[in-house]
């Protein structure tokens, strides 16, 4: 009990980034990377699947995010997970990098916005994060033709017919819809989870 | 503990700095995008080979290089021998494809989380002059993505256990408790571990803000220069080539 109320009151003293919760930032970092990965390269072989993966990666890792925002609750476990993500996700293409370090900027100001307290803040925040897994994809909206004319070469023409049939004028709407879509039923989920055992095991 | 999960270079002929292998990471990033064929990356992931048969993991190496060849060389004779059944032509290309893509990037994690012990990542990365927010979370990041593996193969073996399968059928079955039942021990078991790696590095002084001496010295040497230049040279020509000529210069 001792150690519950020495961790509570350094967390009321203390609005920086402490080395243990960088160690946690970038901890949960490794955990969300390596399950996105799971996700993106088990379902990626079927041209569908690799459009909808901000969908899936949503409903997977929101309740890692979350836990992840609610066990440092200071400014900058959101922002380091997104520029690690970026890392990992978007290195070579600058652009997709910007917008998803921006997308955890975002979210970081929306839990501020419920001063780190509010848990409704820290949920939502949630749908501005997943944004960043639309970055890596910014290619296909903006460089189209070069896009295909590399993938016929990369995956082969079978896949690249069948990617260019969902590569319509306006994906990226269709794709930002279903990263807010997968975060909101990854974020019911992982609120779910949360009450249902991290809360009562006292992880958060 | 089995050391070769986090780290071990006492088998290595060279070796070669952190900072190096960050590099070698890095190039790896830019140039993924342009891996689909020719003999520029395959010289590409031959250097990665080298440098990681150097650090003391030849046989990974000589493994990874033959799994590389091979699928270049299948990718090669499907896309020249056209198509008698295009089923069968997708599903190799694409797993042809996967392996091609994903092969250089795994193996340069591979060389930093398998040869660099996490004292080595720590001083390397200070002596980079970047700030502590900086350095912690890449480097406990590379430490824990091992960890991170460790866990699922248990969580995988004691579902096969309980007869709970992972397959593709039963996740779309049942999605929610799929989901449920990897998260739950997964997150149970690493946020033990965090808790055990955050004590471990406060009890070591990481918290205080004087600047911290090492028992690792590290140098850039002669050999890290010359496998920095070959990667940025052989990244340097892959991009070029592909940007003047399309994907028909390679």
């Amino acid at each position: 009990m001792a150690k519950k109320e020495i961790n509570q009151t350094t967390q009321n003293d203390d609005k920086k980034m402490r080395t243990r919760d960088l160690i946690y930032a970038g901890a949960f970092g490794a955990v969300y990377i390596v399950l996105m990965l799971i996700v993106v390269l088990g379902t990626s072989a079927i041209p569908i699947l690799y459009i909808v993966a901000p969908f899936t990666v949503g409903v997977v890792c929101a309740t890692v995010y979350e836990l992840c925002v609610l066990k440092v609750h200071k400014f900058g476990a959101a922002l380091i997970l997104g520029v690690l993500f970026a890392l990992v996700a978007c290195s070579g293409n600058i652009l997709g990098m910007v917008l998803a370090i921006a997308a955890a900027l975002a979210a970081e100001l929306i839990i501020k916005a419920g001063n780190y307290k509010s848990r409704k803040m820290y949920l939502l925040s949630f749908l501005a994060f997943n944004l960043n897994m639309v970055c890596p994809y910014t290619m296909l909206y903006f460089h189209r033709d070069e896009f295909m004319a590399r993938s016929v070469s990369f995956y082969g023409q079978e896949f690249a017919d069948e990617l260019a049939k969902y590569a319509v004028n306006g994906l990226a709407f269709i794709q930002i819809g279903l990263a807010l879509a997968g975060a909101a039923i990854g974020v019911f989920i992982a609120s779910k989870l949360i009450n249902k055992h991290f809360e009562k095991a006292n992880i958060i | 503990m089995d050391t070769i999960l986090y780290g071990d270079d006492s088998k290595a002929l060279v070796r070669f700095d952190p900072r190096t292998k960050l590099f070698i990471f890095l190039s790896c990033g830019l140039t993924s995008m342009y891996t689909y064929s020719g003999i520029y990356i395959l010289l590409f992931t031959g250097a990665i080979c080298a440098v990681l048969a150097l650090s003391g993991k030849p046989w990974t190496a000589l493994k990874a290089f033959l799994l590389f060849s091979v699928a270049l060389y299948v990718k090669e004779a499907v896309d020249r021998g056209g198509s008698p059944a295009p089923a069968v032509v997708l599903i190799v290309s694409v797993v042809t494809t996967l392996i091609l893509y994903a092969l250089p990037t795994i193996l340069s994690i591979l060389l930093i989380v398998q040869t660099t012990r996490i004292s080595q990542f720590l001083s390397a990365l200070s002596a980079m002059h970047l700030p502590v927010r900086v350095v912690i979370p890449i480097a406990v990041l590379f430490r824990f993505i091992p960890t991170v593996q460790d866990e699922w193969n248990g969580i995988r073996k004691a579902m096969a256990f309980r007869g709970i399968s992972l397959s593709f059928g039963s996740v779309l079955r049942h999605p929610w408790r799929s989901i449920e039942y990897v998260l739950v021990p997964l997150l149970f078991s690493t946020v033990g571990v965090m808790e055990e790696l955050a004590a471990a590095a406060l009890a070591r002084g990481m918290d205080i803000d004087v600047k911290r001496s090492s028992y690792e010295e590290m140098k850039l040497r002669a050999a890290d220069y010359i496998a920095m230049a070959v990667f940025a040279v052989l990244a340097a020509v892959i991009i070029l080539r592909v940007s003047t000529k399309g994907a028909a210069g390679l």
